[in-house]
């Protein structure tokens, strides 16, 4: 009878390791340049998941399965929720008006601005360099009158 | 009984893929993206402490795999709601 647990414990590991490395492969092959291609890798998330807790109930962690099998939902929904409110301009109509500006969030700065700024220093630098250079032509100038 | 070693033994290659994965997913430009590999790293470490430690009998790494993915959960969870914004 043990004889029959284990090999069927055994084929429930060898076939969540085969779920894992065809979810590896899907994650790192798929285009970055598609649409919606970060619902598409939360998606191929659900898989390991799947995958993960057949393992952990064929190793005998029964507690740890049951656990991750109730939490998962919530954490693949949180990401999906997060890059729709964040990021997600080609669905979300409220990012695409804004023009990168997210007032319900603080702590997400557009890239334009940070961009602005840097440029701002970079043309106070500027000019500070061309005043330096003006004056020093002037003294040349005088030099050679 | 040397079947299932095997297996294990097969598991825990397939885990390393998965964790090489997840760090090539967490190393692109999106923080999503990093918030997705971090999720998918936390899971296959934790399920890499429970195979070695059914491979080699050492009973500690089972707190050290609960206790990541239910701190895995509660920082995936903090994260994305701190990216998402509160409304």
């Amino acid at each position: 009878m043990s004889v029959i647990i284990e090999l069927i414990q055994s084929l429930l590991i060898i076939i969540a390791a085969i779920l894992i490395i065809v979810a590896s492969i899907g994650l790192l092959r798929t285009n970055k340049d598609l649409k919606n291609i970060i619902y598409a890798r939360i998606h191929i998330l659900g898989l390991v998941d799947i995958a993960c807790i057949i393992a952990f109930i064929a190793l005998d962690e029964i507690l740890l399965g049951a656990i991750y099998f109730i939490l998962m939902p919530f954490t693949a929904h949180a990401m999906a929720n997060a890059f729709f409110k964040s990021d997600d301009k080609i669905n979300n109509s409220k990012l695409e008006n804004m023009d990168g500006k997210n007032e319900t969030n603080p702590n997400i700065h557009p890239i334009s601005e940070f961009k602005q700024s840097k440029n701002e220093e970079n043309s106070f630098n500027e000019n500070s360099d061309e005043k330096f250079t003006v004056s020093t032509l002037e003294i040349k100038e005088d030099d050679e009158t | 009984m040397e079947v299932l070693l095997i297996s294990k033994i097969i598991l825990m290659i397939a885990l390393v893929v998965l964790i090489l994965t997840a760090l090539r997913i967490s190393a692109h430009n999106s923080t999503a993206m990093g918030l997705i590999g971090s999720s998918v790293l936390t899971l296959a470490i934790a399920l890499a402490l429970v195979t070695f430690s059914k491979i080699y009998y050492i009973e500690f790494n089972f707190d050290i795999a609960l206790a990541l993915i239910l701190f895995g959960f509660v920082g995936t969870i903090v994260f994305a709601s701190v990216l998402g914004g509160d409304e």
